[in-house]
């Protein structure tokens, strides 16, 4: 009978213990992210102790490549799954391997969250799979103290511009940093470029694979970009480095800027992070409206989630006033819902810069096709190096495009 | 019951049991295993060379088409000429180095385990370790290679070793080989224990020289284990991947590029699982060319004994 009692008392204690799972697979790899989800875990569990909350974090290379494995599988074992709006949210939209996400909203609308500009980028055929986190915006960074040594003011025009370069060379500083061994920081220059010379709807046919890479009007571009090259203004070696590792060039006052996301902050050491300061890319055409790069970060759930509910719940926390607000504040960025205000200074000028551009892109890999992606940025780097190639590089983009787009 | 023997009379299906079917018995588990985990995949890769799948939704046959798109595809080629480079600098490195070294760490002198034991050091790292330090090494900036170069004055020297097309594949290799050639010293010091020293002996009475006695004495005494070593390096060279993924990932635009890395990239990062699995195929069927010669040459070898 004893015995009986204590087996009921402990099945008893394990029904009310036992929690649910949820799991998250995650690629905020770098500390200040990681942290920060970590802790917003942690509030969100005290909210809903009913709930064990499990992040499993991988390098942000490697879960480009895993997050599709994971999707395929027949048997899921992530319920929600960080990700970027867009494109590459749609692609797996497409093909049924994630789920919409509009339960999130009972008894509320999107609009009661998020600005009415995101719904597109977040949706697929009018469903909304994706909870948008966080945003930010691409600007040409420098350290403060290194221009005002210089006398160097922010410029605003392509000439403005070629002079800082210039400036800044003659004193021994590397005008430009940036590391392409992973390509994707140089598809960041050929995105704003392209933006500043053809505008925006030019630039969304072309990612969408609708303009022939050939047209002359893309040639502009890559004329613009050689300025820099021809005349030694870009960090020499940059394929040997990550973008972190070009970045420590400015850190150290031995580059002079970075055209990056604001995420760089995230890799600045604490010394250096308010000395950093960011402007609007050079005007280059007065003719083309200023349009900008705001790339929209945030989670989705696979269709083969085990715990869909519990998915559900988490994404409602997510997308609340609390949790955007925490994570805006600790990573300096700009939260997705609309009642959190920008957290510090920094992110107001950003914000400001944004509310007054014509119009913003997502990203070169995030609006584009993943595999035109691939080729297109180690295309961009091959120009980088080889300047003079460019008319045949440009010929090979093409016959890609046809292939992957069939047209 | 024969009492010498001691064993219980066997009959026809004891006897079928034993020298039939006891073999194969045995070998059945392993068999199993190899089938599930080698054959069975080999044969899914085939068949999936011939189609086009991006990995979720179905395939869609598509005949020779991807093999035809490899020959056209000039980054696949460029991995293929890479992978030859590969094979030649391990093999015309790595086995007359990793040679001279297990010459001198046969030798005894004082301290002889030491070195052998800093000579294998590499051995122990995985190419994942040695891709990392090596990066360092040759960081274009503050690496110690060109910091040295620099600080001995001879700034020319000093190389994007990373970074520059045309030598990249060089300096990955050189990484290779710093665990390559350990690993060739290893298979000749294995070889060394089988020469007869008597023959050596014999030489050192008719008055050869160190060399003559090399040359015509412990040379020829290791062809067994320079077989090996030139078939596994051979086949180490065509499986490269680590160091590249780790170094370069193929980069600067796919020039450091070797098969096993573009397959990673078509497949898993393009989503072109069936043109992925045309690369493996081509891969496997040059490796397996080259382990063809060395099965031979075992056999052949296994028949004279």
């Amino acid at each position: 009978m004893r015995k009986l009692l204590v087996l009921v008392l402990s099945v008893m204690v394990l029904l009310v213990f036992a929690k649910e799972r949820i799991v998250i697979n995650s690629y905020m790899s770098d500390p200040a992210p990681r942290k920060a989800l970590a802790e917003l875990v942690e509030m969100f569990q005290q909210k809903y102790p009913e709930y064990e909350v499990v992040v499993n974090t991988f390098a942000h290379e490697d879960f480009k490549v895993l997050l599709r494995t994971w999707l395929a599988s027949p048997k899921g074992t992530a319920d929600v799954v960080t990700w970027f709006a867009g494109e590459r949210m749609r692609y797996f939209a497409e093909m049924g391997l994630i789920v919409p996400v509009e339960e999130v909203f009972e008894g509320s609308k999107w609009e009661d969250y998020f600005p009415e500009a995101f719904k597109s980028t977040c949706s697929y055929k009018d469903k909304i799979y994706f909870i948008p986190q966080s945003w930010y915006w691409w600007g040409v960074y420098y350290r403060k103290s290194v221009f005002e040594k210089l006398g160097i003011k922010e410029p605003k025009t392509w000439d403005e511009f070629l002079q800082v370069c210039e400036t800044l060379k003659r004193n021994g500083i590397v005008p430009i940093t940036i590391g392409t061994k992973f390509p994707w920081t140089a598809a960041g220059w050929f995105d704003i470029l392209n933006l500043r010379i053809n505008g925006l709807d030019y630039h969304i046919a072309l990612t969408a694979g609708e303009v022939p890479y050939t047209d002359p009007k893309l040639m502009k571009v890559f004329e613009y970009w050689r300025q820099l090259i021809d005349r030694g203004y870009l960090l020499p070696n940059h394929t040997a480095y990550e973008w972190q590792e070009a970045a420590t060039f400015l850190f150290r006052g031995q580059a002079g800027m970075y055209y990056m996301g604001q995420f760089i902050k995230d890799v600045a050491p604490a010394e250096v992070k308010d000395d950093l300061d960011f402007f609007r890319f050079p005007i280059i055409d007065p003719n083309v409206a200023l349009y900008e790069e705001t790339p929209i970060d945030g989670f989705m759930i696979p269709a083969n989630a085990p715990n869909k509910k519990g998915a559900i719940v988490f994404l409602r926390f997510i997308a609340s006033k609390e949790a955007q607000e925490k994570f805006a504040k600790d990573l300096g960025r700009l939260a997705a819902n609309v009642e959190v205000a920008p957290p510090d200074e920094h992110a107001r000028k950003g914000l400001d810069m944004i509310l007054a551009s014509a119009g913003v892109a997502q990203f070169y890999d995030r609006d584009t096709n993943p595999e035109m992606a691939e080729v297109g940025m180690n295309a961009f780097i091959e120009f980088m190096q080889n300047p003079n190639r460019i008319g045949d590089i440009l010929k090979r983009l093409e016959a890609e495009r046809k292939r992957i787009y069939g047209k | 019951m024969n009492p010498s023997h001691g064993r219980p009379a066997r009959g026809f299906w004891g006897d079928l049991m034993k020298k039939r079917l006891t073999p194969y018995l045995f070998l059945a588990g392993p068999l199993a295993l190899y089938f599930i985990w080698v054959i069975y995949p080999i044969f899914r890769t085939i068949v999936a060379s011939f189609t086009r799948w991006d990995g979720m939704t179905r395939p869609r046959f598509v005949g020779w088409e991807n093999f035809v798109r490899l020959f056209n595809d000039r980054y696949f080629i460029l991995s293929l000429l890479n992978n030859f480079k590969w094979m030649i600098g391990f093999v015309i490195l790595s086995i007359p180095l990793g040679l001279l070294f297990a010459m001198l760490m046969d030798q005894k002198y004082p301290g002889h385990r030491i070195y052998k034991s800093l000579v294998y050091l590499p051995m122990a790292l995985s190419f994942v370790v040695i891709g990392q330090i090596w990066s360092w090494v040759l960081e274009p900036a503050g690496g110690i290679v060109n910091t040295f170069f620099r600080w001995i004055g001879l700034e020319s020297l000093a190389k994007p070793w990373l970074s520059d097309p045309k030598i990249v594949t060089y300096s990955l290799i050189w990484a290779a080989l710093w665990r390559q050639i350990p690993y060739a010293m290893v298979l000749f010091l294995a070889g060394l224990q089988s020469v007869d020293k008597e023959h050596v002996e014999a030489a050192i009475v008719d008055g050869a020289n160190a060399f003559q006695r090399f040359w015509y004495v412990i040379l020829p005494e290791l062809r067994p284990a320079m077989v090996i070593a030139v078939t596994v390096n051979i086949i180490d060279s065509l499986r490269a991947f680590d160091i590249v993924f780790v170094m370069t990932r193929g980069g600067p635009y796919y020039s450091s590029s070797v098969m096993a890395n573009y397959m990673y990239i078509q497949a898993f990062h393009n989503y072109r699982m069936g043109y992925g699995a045309a690369i493996a195929v081509i891969q496997f069927l040059i490796t397996f060319g080259f382990i063809l010669v060395y099965v031979l040459n075992v056999l052949k070898r296994e028949e004279r004994i």
